[in-house]
C-alpha cells in the first residue's frame, strides 16, 4: 500500500538535518600503480569538508573487505586472496575501483570536487578474459598471485569418473559460457551514516538482503562492533543476491560522519551500479557425459573456469566451487561426477552471487548437455532423460556430489510440462513458421535447485504483543520485493487463526527483538523464516494455554483463533487484553521461536516455444511453460510473480545482457543503459504458462523448497534448447549466449555459406 | 552537470541576441537528448537558452503541397496530429516510434534535426521527404543540410524555426530498435515523391543519414519490394561497434527498406 | 539562479534554483517529495516519471527551471485523499509490484497509456512502458494491471 503510493523508504529517501553529501572517485584505469593522490585542490572547492583517501581508512584501522572461501584445495593450499582495500592503496585493479570519498555541503560540489583531484597513475596492462588471466606469462592482476589463480577446487570423485569414460559406448562434450553479467536492480546504491559521540552508535541507512550478515561484515572490516551499528533497512530496490554484504562507500559514510560529527549522505548513480555493485556469473563450463550403450549416463566430468574479478568478493567464490558442484548431476542418477574448478583473477569488477548464484549455470550447462548427448547419438531428448531420472521410488537419493535429495518427482513434472505445452502438437506449428520464413524451436529443460543455504543454521522469530491485543511479528530476513509481510503475516496468522489484520509485520528491529537469523538469499525464506513463523505461532499457543485453562476452569483447547473449555470459549486475541504487562515491560504472551531448515530442493520443467526471424535474427518467445515442484506453495501470487522475475532475467541473459570489457585496455564498454540491454516490457510477445506441480517436503514446516531462483535455471536452459532446436536443422552446431539478433543473424548465414 | 546559467528566449530575436552575446551558449529544445548530455558532463555550455516559449516556433500548418511543422513541436504532437496523419501519415508514424512515451511529450522536431544523431529516426524523413529547413536566416535543402554524424549546415547562432516537407504520393518507415538504447540500429523511410522514388537510411550511417541511391534507381522502375532483391549498401561506410559489424548494419538497412516498401505496396 | 513557481499535487510552491537543478532533485530534495525516483543516469529506466500539464515525463530530463508555470502531479497526489487511482488498485489487485522501486513510474506512465487509450490492447500497453525498466515482475503482472485498471476506470 505505501509503495504504490509513493510512500516508500529507500536508502536515499532518507534525511537528516545537517547532511554532509558525498561523492566518489572512482578508477579510470583497469591496472595501474597509484604513484600519487594530490587531494589539495578538492580540499579547497566551494563547500568541501573532506577528501578521504586510502590513508584514512588505513588510520581508522579498516581491514581487508571479507571474500573468498574458508576451503583448502588437494595441496592443502587455501585460496588466494589479495587485500581488498576499501579504498585503493598502491594500486587499482579494475576500472571503477573507489580511489577517494569526498564529503561536501552538496552533491553536486562533492561531484565537482572529484574532478580536482589529481592522481597520478602509472599505467599497466591488463588482462579481463579467463584464458588470458591464466596463460604463461599473463601480467599480474596482484603482484603477490603468481599465475592469477585464486584457487582450484574439486569436487567428486575424479577415479571413478575416469572409470566410466574408460568403459563408456559413447561420450560427448560441449562447453558453455555463462556470461558476465550486470545485476541492475532498479536501484541504485545510496547509505546515510550518522554517529551519535554521546552513545558511541552509529545509524546506517542502506540496502541490504539481511541484517545480521551486514552488521557482522561491517565489524570484520571496520572493527566497529556489531552491537554499536544500528543498520535501518526499510525499503530495497531489488537486491538479487549482490546486496548482500556492505560496500566501501558505507563504510566510509560512517567514517566520515564521526569525523566530521555530521550525518553522511551518498546516493550512488547508475553508473556507480554498473562499476562496482558486484557482477554476476562470469564462467564457463565444460561438460562431459558417458554413456551405455542404453542411454544410460555413467558419468559427468566437469570443468569450470570462474572469472573472480579483481578481488575475492563475499560470495564469488561459492559459486563456482559449492554451489555448482552440489547440483552438478542435476535430475538424473548419475552414480560419479567430478567437477574441476579454477577461479581466476582479472582486472574486472570483482563477482557475488546473483540470482541462482552457479546453480542455474550448472543447471544451464547440464540440460545443453543432455540435448546435444541425444542429438550426437540418435536418442530422442525426452526419452533421454526418462532413461535417466531419479525416480520418486529412489527417494530419498543420496547423490554422487553429496546432498540427498529428500523428494522429487521428475518425471510427472516433466510429462506435466509436455502437456501444458502441446509439446506434441509442435511439428504442426513449426510447418506453419515456415510457411512465413520462419524458424521455429522447441526446448526442454529439467532443473533441479539447491535452495535454503544460509549462514546460520537456524531462523529466529519474536512475537510481541500490544495491549490492544495486537501482535507484531519479527525476523532478521531484508525483503526487497520477496512480499515478506504478505508471506510471514500469512503463515503466523494462519497457523493461529485469527485475521491477517490483527498482525504486523516488521523486518529487521534489532531494538524490538534480538535475534538471529539468515539473511534473504538462496530462495530460503518461505522454508527458513516461514518455518520459524509456524513455530512461533505453535510456540504462542502452548503460552497462552495455561493462561486461558486458568480463565475458563479447565485444560483449554485451542481452534481457529479461541481456546475453549467445558462450553466456554475465549479469543486468543481478546485474552492478550485482558493482561497485564510483567514489570520488565513484557507482555506474557511475547514469545520467541526457531526453526532449522536444511536445504530443500526445488525443481521444475520448463519448455520454450521461439520463432525466428532469419532476416533480422531476432528471436521471439511465442510461448513459455513452467512447471515448477516448489513442494508447498504459500502464496500463489507471490510465486508466480518470482517465476516470471527470473523467467524474464534468463531471457535477458540468453539475449542481450553481457557486461563487456574491452581486451586490450580493460576499459568498461557496456556501463549504462545505452549499451546494457536489459529486459523490457516486450520481451515475451507469447503465452506464459505456470502451474506448480508440488512434490511436499518434509524438511520445514512449513512444505516448502523455494521459487526465488528457479526461474533462471529452467529458463536459460529451456531458451538455449529451443534456440538450437530451430537452427541445427540448417546445420548450425552450437550457439553461445548472449543469443543477441546480429549473432543468430551471422551464425544462420555463416552455416549457409558453408553449406552452398 | 557543470553549472550554467538559465536563461528563456520570449522570442527568435531575443534567442538570437542571447546566443551571439554568449558565444558558449546552446540551445534547450525538449532537452530529451541535451540534457542527458549534459548529466554526463560532456557538454559544459556557459549558459543554456530555453526557446519552449518562443510563439514563432510552434504549430503545424498544412498546404495543398506541403506539412510545416514549428521546430517546437512535439513528437507526440506530430504523431497525433490530425492533419499530419492526413498528409504524411507515414511521418506521424514516425513520430510515434521516436524513444518512448516521456520521450514523446518532451523532445521536438527541431531539436532532433539540428542535432543530427546518426541514429535518430527525423533525419531519414527529412531526408527522404526532400524537406526544407526554414532557418532564422535562410532556408536549407535537406540534401545541403546533414553533413556528417552530429553535424548540419547550420551556421554560428542560426536557429532552426520550422521544416516544410513537400507531401509525398505515398511513403513508410521501418526501424529496427536498438536492444539497448532503443535508436534506430537502421532505419528506412522509403518516399514516392513529386521529384522521384527517395530512400534515406538512418541509425547505420557512420557519417549520420544517407541516401541509398542503387534502391532509390531500382524502386523507380518498379516500386515493389522485388526490386531490391540482391541489392546491398555498401557497408564500408557503416558503423561498425561492439553491439555489430558494419555487415550487418547494412544488411538491416536493405531489410528496413524492403519492409517500407512492403508497408506501401502491402 | 532563476525564480521558478508551479502547482505540484495541487498546491502552489515556488523556489529558487540554479540552472542545472534537475526537477526530480527539487521534487525529492527540496519538496521532500521520495516517491518520484532516480533509477539511472542516462534517462531510459522511467522511474522518475511524472505528470507535467497532463502529460507523462521524465522528470531526470527535465530542469526544474523548465517547470516555472507547470501543474504537476507526482505519485503522491496520485490517490485522491483514501481513495486510490485506478492504476493503483489494479496493481495492488495483480500483483504488479514487488520491490516497488519501479513502481510509481511505471503507474504514472500506465495512467498516460490508459489516458491516450481507455482501451488498449496487449501490444499498446506493452509500446506505452518502453520507458520504464523493471527487474523484479517480468512485466507480466504490470500488464495485467494495466488491463485490469482499465476495466476499473470503465466502471
Amino acid at each position: 500500500m505505501r509503495l504504490i503510493q509513493g510512500h516508500g523508504r529507500y536508502a536515499s529517501d532518507w534525511n537528516m538535518a545537517g547532511q554532509l553529501f558525498a561523492a566518489v572517485l572512482r578508477s579510470p584505469h583497469a591496472a595501474a600503480r597509484i604513484v600519487r593522490i594530490d587531494t589539495a585542490a578538492a580540499l579547497n572547492a566551494p563547500g568541501v569538508r573532506a577528501v578521504l583517501t586510502h590513508a584514512d581508512a588505513e588510520q581508522a584501522g579498516f581491514k581487508s573487505i571479507v571474500g573468498g572461501v574458508a576451503l583448502k584445495d588437494r595441496n592443502g593450499q587455501p585460496m588466494k586472496k589479495p587485500h581488498y582495500p576499501v579504498l585503493a592503496k598502491d594500486q587499482v585493479a579494475y576500472v571503477g575501483q573507489a580511489v577517494a570519498f569526498v564529503v561536501a555541503e552538496s552533491a553536486t560540489a562533492a561531484q565537482d570536487a572529484t574532478e580536482l583531484i589529481e592522481v597520478e597513475y602509472e599505467e599497466q596492462p591488463a588482462v579481463v578474459e579467463f584464458a588470458d588471466a591464466v596463460a604463461p606469462g599473463a601480467p599480474r592482476v596482484h603482484q603477490d598471485i603468481e599465475g592469477n589463480v585464486a584457487y582450484v577446487h574439486e569436487h567428486g570423485d575424479a577415479a571413478a569418473v575416469e572409470a566410466a569414460f574408460a568403459r563408456a559406448h559413447r561420450t560427448t562434450r560441449l562447453k558453455v559460457d555463462s556470461q558476465r553479467l550486470v545485476c541492475n536492480p532498479m536501484e541504485p546504491r545510496a547509505c546515510l551514516a550518522a554517529f551519535d559521540a554521546a552513545t558511541g552508535r552509529y545509524t546506517l541507512h542502506a540496502p541490504s538482503q539481511g541484517l545480521i550478515g551486514a552488521r557482522t561484515h561491517i565489524e570484520q572490516i571496520t572493527g566497529l562492533p556489531a552491537k554499536d551499528v544500528d543498520l535501518i533497512v526499510e525499503d530495497v530496490g531489488g537486491s538479487f543476491g549482490i546486496r548482500g554484504t556492505p560496500y566501501p562507500e558505507y563504510f566510509m559514510a560512517m567514517l566520515a560522519a564521526r569525523t566530521l560529527g555530521k550525518p553522511v549522505k551518498w546516493v550512488g548513480s547508475r553508473s556507480d551500479t554498473f562499476l562496482s555493485d558486484y557482477h554476476g556469473r562470469a564462467l564457463a563450463l565444460c561438460g562431459e557425459v558417458a554413456l551405455d550403450e542404453t542411454g544410460r549416463f555413467l558419468a559427468f566430468r566437469w570443468t569450470d573456469e570462474i572469472n573472480l574479478g579483481a578481488y575475492a568478493g563475499p560470495f564469488g567464490a561459492f559459486i563456482g566451487t559449492q554451489n555448482v558442484s552440489i547440483t552438478s548431476h542435476g535430475v538424473y542418477a548419475v552414480p560419479a561426477v567430478y567437477v574441476r574448478s579454477t577461479l581466476a583473477y582479472t582486472n574486472t569488477t570483482p563477482i557475488s552471487a546473483y540470482r541462482g548464484a552457479g546453480r542455474p549455470d550448472i543447471a544451464y550447462a547440464i540440460e545443453r548437455l543432455v540435448d546435444q548427448a541425444a542429438f550426437e547419438h540418435g536418442f530422442d531428448p525426452l526419452e533421454l532423460r526418462r532413461r535417466n531420472f531419479i525416480t520418486p521410488a529412489q527417494m530419498p537419493f543420496k547423490t554422487a556430489t553429496g546432498p540427498t535429495y529428500d523428494s522429487g518427482d521428475f518425471p510427472a513434472v516433466m510429462e506435466h510440462a509436455l502437456k501444458a505445452s502441446d509439446w506434441a502438437g509442435f511439428p504442426a506449428r513449426r510447418k506453419e513458421s515456415e510457411a512465413r520464413g520462419r524458424l521455429r524451436g522447441i526446448g526442454l529443460a529439467s532443473y533441479l535447485e539447491a535452495a535454503g543455504a544460509g549462514t546460520f543454521n537456524k531462523d529466529q522469530t519474536a512475537a510481541r504483543v500490544g495491549d490492544d491485543g495486537r501482535i507484531t511479528i519479527f525476523c532478521m530476513a531484508g525483503g526487497s520485493g520477496q512480499g515478506h509481510e504478505t508471506t510471514f503475516v500469512g503463515v503466523f496468522a494462519d497457523e493461529l487463526g485469527v485475521e491477517q489484520g490483527v498482525i504486523e509485520y516488521r523486518a529487521s528491529d534489532l531494538a524490538a527483538a534480538d535475534l538471529i537469523g539468515n539473511g534473504t538469499g538462496g530462495s530460503r525464506t518461505a522454508a527458513g523464516q516461514g518455518s520459524a513463523f509456524k513455530a512461533l505461532a505453535r510456540a504462542l499457543i502452548e503460552k497462552a494455554r495455561p493462561l486461558a485453562s486458568a480463565l475458563l476452569g479447565g485444560e483449554a483447547d485451542y481452534a481457529d483463533g479461541r481456546f475453549s473449555a467445558g462450553g466456554k470459549s475465549v479469543g486468543l486475541i481478546d485474552l492478550a487484553r485482558k493482561m497485564a504487562r510483567g514489570a520488565d515491560g513484557r507482555h506474557p504472551l511475547d514469545c520467541e521461536a526457531e526453526a532449522s531448515s536444511p536445504a530443500t530442493f526445488p525443481n521444475g520443467c520448463h519448455v520454450a516455444e521461439v520463432e525466428i526471424d532469419p532476416d533480422t535474427g531476432v528471436t521471439d518467445i511465442i510461448r513459455y511453460t513452467s512447471i515448477d515442484d516448489l513442494g508447498n506453495v504459500l502464496q500463489p501470487m507471490l510465486v508466480e510473480g518470482q517465476v516470471h522475475g527470473g523467467v524474464a532475467q534468463g531471457w535477458g541473459q540468453v539475449f542481450g545482457e553481457h557486461a563487456v570489457y574491452d581486451r586490450e585496455s580493460g576499459q568498461f564498454l557496456t556501463a549504462s543503459f545505452m549499451d546494457y540491454a536489459m529486459p523490457r516490457a516486450d520481451w515475451l510477445k507469447g503465452t506464459f504458462t505456470r502451474e506448480s506441480h508440488p512434490v511436499p517436503t518434509a524438511t520445514n514446516l512449513m512444505g516448502a523448497k523455494g521459487v526465488g531462483e528457479s526461474g533462471c535455471s529452467g529458463s536459460l536452459p529451456a531458451l538455449m534448447n529451443a534456440l538450437m532446436s530451430a537452427v541445427r536443422p540448417l546445420g548450425v552446431k552450437d550457439l553461445q549466449m548472449p543469443v543477441t539478433p546480429v549473432v543468430m543473424w551471422r551464425t544462420l548465414n555463416q552455416t549457409a555459406r558453408k553449406a552452398a | 552537470m557543470y553549472a550554467f546559467e538559465y536563461l528563456r528566449a520570449g522570442s527568435l530575436a531575443e534567442a538570437g541576441d542571447l546566443l551571439s552575446k554568449n558565444p558558449e551558449a546552446k540551445i534547450l529544445a525538449g532537452g530529451q537528448t541535451f540534457i542527458p548530455t549534459l548529466k554526463a558532463r560532456l557538454a559544459q555550455p556557459t549558459h543554456v537558452v530555453d526557446v519552449a516559449r518562443i510563439k514563432d516556433l510552434a504549430g503545424i500548418t498544412v498546404t495543398a503541397d506541403a506539412v510545416t511543422i514549428g521546430a517546437m513541436t512535439r513528437h507526440v504532437e506530430v504523431g497525433n496530429s490530425a492533419e499530419v496523419r492526413k498528409a504524411i501519415p507515414a511521418l506521424a508514424a514516425l513520430a510515434l516510434e521516436i524513444g518512448d512515451q516521456q520521450v514523446r511529450n518532451r523532445g521536438t522536431l527541431g531539436g532532433s534535426v539540428a542535432n543530427n544523431d546518426p541514429a535518430a529516426d527525423y533525419p531519414s524523413a527529412v531526408l527522404a521527404l526532400g524537406a526544407t529547413i526554414i532557418t532564422t536566416s535562410r532556408e536549407i535543402a535537406a540534401d545541403d543540410f546533414f553533413q556528417g554524424m552530429f553535424a548540419t549546415a547550420l551556421a554560428e547562432g542560426e536557429i532552426i524555426k520550422a521544416i516544410r516537407f513537400p507531401i509525398p504520393k505515398r511513403a513508410a518507415y521501418s526501424k529496427f530498435h536498438h536492444p539497448a538504447s532503443g535508436y534506430a540500429m537502421a532505419g528506412a523511410f522509403v518516399a514516392d515523391t513529386a521529384k522521384g522514388v527517395r530512400v534515406a537510411i538512418t541509425g547505420a550511417g557512420a557519417s549520420g543519414v544517407f541516401r541509398w541511391s542503387d534502391a532509390e534507381a531500382a524502386l523507380a522502375k518498379s516500386f515493389a519490394a522485388a526490386a531490391l532483391a540482391g541489392l546491398k549498401v555498401d557497408d564500408s561506410n557503416c558503423i561498425a561497434d561492439l553491439h555489430a559489424g558494419s555487415d550487418y548494419r547494412a544488411h538491416l538497412a536493405a531489410v528496413m527498406t524492403k519492409r517500407a516498401v512492403q508497408k506501401i505496396t502491402g | 539562479m532563476t525564480k521558478i513557481a508551479f502547482t505540484i499535487n495541487g498546491k502552489q510552491v515556488s523556489s529558487d534554483v540554479e540552472g542545472r537543478t534537475l526537477l526530480v532533485d527539487l521534487i525529492r530534495d527540496e519538496l521532500k517529495l521520495t516517491g518520484t525516483h532516480v533509477g539511472c543516469d542516462t534517462s531510459q529506466c522511467g522511474c522518475c516519471t511524472i505528470q507535467l500539464d497532463g502529460d507523462m515525463v521524465k522528470s531526470c530530463a527535465m530542469l526544474a527551471a523548465q517547470a516555472d508555470g507547470a501543474n504537476i502531479v507526482t505519485i503522491e497526489g496520485l490517490a485522491d485523499g483514501d481513495k486510490l487511482h485506478a492504476v493503483q488498485q489494479a496493481f495492488t489487485e495483480c500483483h504488479g509490484l514487488q520491490c516497488g522501486f519501479c513502481t510509481p513510474g511505471m503507474i504514472m506512465a500506465s495512467v498516460g497509456i490508459l489516458k491516450a487509450n481507455p482501451n488498449p490492447s496487449d501490444e499498446e500497453i506493452v509500446k506505452g512502458l518502453e520507458g520504464n525498466l523493471c527487474r523484479c515482475t517480468g512485466y507480466v503482472n504490470i500488464i495485467k494491471s494495466v488491463k485490469r485498471a482499465a476495466e476499473l476506470m470503465k466502471l
